[in-house]
């Protein structure tokens, strides 16, 4: 009786096993695949043009070349001015968010005063709406105030859009709304005025909050690709994204025909910098994108 | 006290939370109900690049849009890619977070950062490198496709093959989002409910279908809601890979909204656009939450 039990357990045991390699196989299989795209980039800026057209295609590149770099970091485009101003076109857009969704998502977390609930849902309301439609009338506008006339107007120009964030002020307020009210009491009697509570206090509870929202919305404003193509009107106000589909769009020297190599490097210049700063944050990417949908 | 009174008293003593509201109310006003406001009002007139000019037409860029072919393909074809991409991007990483799921911290982390990394990339680097892998002649596709016996297929250029190319680029740099959420669900379950399976007898499959499925279902919903809204929008994919072609066929109702308002600088048809595309996503969104509602009475 026992042995036959005993049996069916190193039967099951052995098929745990093999479920187990089985399923991690599939999963390094789908990893590659996904991953594939990048790897191909990555090697195919360090291929000759000759090379990136090969039939067969070459997987591992056997000549690696710097051509393609040199003619990229040295040539008609203004790449490190693109870096410059994709960092701060992001970086004002999250402060401008910080500002916003910080002391609007207290106030309604944790301020009492009529109404509060309908504009608060007014406000969520539009969480879901396509951001293309308000694209015209900001641009409109853009284009009387002839904001891209100087670079700050431009950069400001870049992360209009952006900077009422339901998202963000959603986020925010469910996260304070978990601060406990005493804290907020205790402060008043020992005399802490409404913004000493929420700049000493406030503040530093949402801190968790507030670094997975910033890496999240400088993610976004960096590839709101749409609309820095839109407003950018030369190519020194060009932003990364909009920089490498301009590259992407060069033809090879003297041919009808892309510049592989070339546009490879260029991708590969301007996905480094975000795939970076993931690999340095991963974990606030991830609270990011947990917070909103687990939390609420 | 009157009612009216007592709101009033209300108000005043709540001025400080109006104070913290005001910032996000302000921007929210200026830089969102405002542009909506006019975007929909820009839609019953007839506008060029000189905006200031424009002239009243009622609805008739509406009824312009009921009998426009392209904008009829391009709704189609938003509804298609949603229909298409939506399911496949929800189901794969359903399977993948299933798969990433018993392993060890370290593997979790380095797996979902796989999965993500080609969405932090963004749209543009990818459809750079997948305009080279879709190349008919020395593009990677048809190289592996040939290596199984598969005829040389012209991605970009032939009608249900480029509506396929944009497809796939978008579920390659979306899917990193689901998988994420999907995972937080999964380890939100107790474990002691997976282990009363494991007592009980339960196979791995069986645990998956009929204990974790269910318990993930509201995930699952607002995965699917958010993918959707998200496919709704698609664009820069169509612009970076196939420009919409071959005539329209891959194209989308906010590739075509981009054409209309900044290309031809013909604001009025475009907001008229954005106004049918809005209405659908809150209909599609109206429907979502009923669902939810009912899932979880």
């Amino acid at each position: 009786m026992s042995d036959s039990y005993q049996k069916q357990d190193a039967k099951r045991i052995a098929m745990d096993k093999a479920v187990k390699v089985l399923s991690f196989t599939m999963l390094i299989l789908m990893a590659t695949t996904f991953l594939l795209p990048m790897y191909w980039m990555i090697t195919g800026s360090f291929k000759l043009q000759s090379v990136t057209m090969a039939v067969p295609p070459e997987i591992f590149p056997t000549q690696p070349t710097l051509e393609n770099w040199q003619r990229l970091f040295f040539g008609p485009w203004p790449i490190w001015r693109w870096v410059v101003n994709s960092i701060s076109v992001s970086l004002l857009t999250v402060v401008l968010v910080l500002i916003v969704s910080t002391l609007t998502g207290y106030g309604f977390a944790k301020k009492k005063f009529p109404g509060s609930n309908t504009l608060f849902f007014f406000l969520l309301s539009t969480m879901f709406l396509p951001s293309q439609v308000m694209l015209i009338p900001l641009f409109l506008l853009v284009r009387a105030l002839h904001l891209t006339a100087t670079i700050p107007g431009t950069y400001f120009a870049m992360a209009l859009p952006m900077i009422s964030s339901p998202f963000g002020i959603f986020l925010i307020k469910q996260f304070a709304a978990s601060i406990p009210d005493e804290l907020l009491d205790a402060a008043k009697i020992d005399g802490a005025s409404e913004w000493q509570t929420f700049s000493l206090i406030i503040l530093p509870l949402l801190k968790p909050a507030i670094a997975a929202l910033s890496i999240f919305t400088f993610n976004q404003a960096w590839n709101y690709f749409m609309w820095h193509m839109v407003v950018a009107t030369d190519k020194f106000q060009y932003t990364i994204p909009v920089g490498v589909s301009y590259i992407s769009r060069t033809p090879a020297v003297g041919k009808m025909i892309t510049d592989i190599g070339l546009t490879m490097a260029g991708g590969t210049f301007g996905a480094f910098f975000m795939i970076a700063l993931f690999i340095a944050f991963q974990n606030y990417f991830i609270k990011g994108i947990t917070f909103g949908a687990v939390k609420g | 006290m009157t009612k009216l009174q007592v709101l009033l008293s209300d108000i005043k003593k709540g001025w400080i939370g109006y104070l913290f509201i005001a910032p996000g109310y302000f921007a929210f006003i200026d830089f969102m109900l405002i542009p909506i406001v006019f975007a929909i009002s820009l839609s019953f007139y007839k506008s060029s690049f000189n905006i200031s000019a424009r002239e009243f037409v009622g609805f008739s860029q509406y009824v312009i849009l009921s009998k426009d072919a392209v904008f009829k393909t391009a709704l189609f074809n938003t509804i298609n890619y949603a229909l298409v991409i939506v399911p496949s991007t929800v189901f794969i990483a359903l399977v993948i977070a299933l798969l990433i799921d018993p392993l060890g911290p370290k593997a979790q982390s380095f797996f979902r950062g796989a999965f993500y990394i080609p969405g932090v990339a963004g749209g543009v680097v990818l459809s750079v490198v997948y305009l080279w892998i879709f190349n008919p002649v020395y593009g990677l596709l048809n190289y592996v496709l040939g290596l199984f016996g598969i005829d040389p297929i012209l991605w970009l250029a032939e009608a249900p093959h480029s509506f396929q190319a944009v497809a796939a680029v978008v579920l390659t740099f979306t899917i990193g989002q689901p998988i994420i959420l999907i995972l937080a669900g999964l380890a939100g379950i107790s474990q002691d409910i997976i282990d009363a399976a494991t007592v009980d007898g339960a196979s791995d499959l069986q645990k998956n279908i009929y204990i974790r499925l269910p318990l993930l279902k509201p995930v699952l919903l607002f995965v699917l809601a958010t993918q959707t809204i998200q496919v709704f929008q698609l664009w820069e994919v169509i612009y970076m890979v196939t420009g919409g072609g071959p005539y329209n066929t891959s194209t989308s109702l906010v590739y075509l909204i981009y054409q209309t308002a900044f290309i031809s600088a013909n604001y009025g048809k475009a907001s008229a656009i954005g106004v049918v595309l809005m209405l659908i996503i809150m209909v599609f969104t109206v429907i979502q939450l009923r669902f939810w509602n009912e899932k979880d009475a």
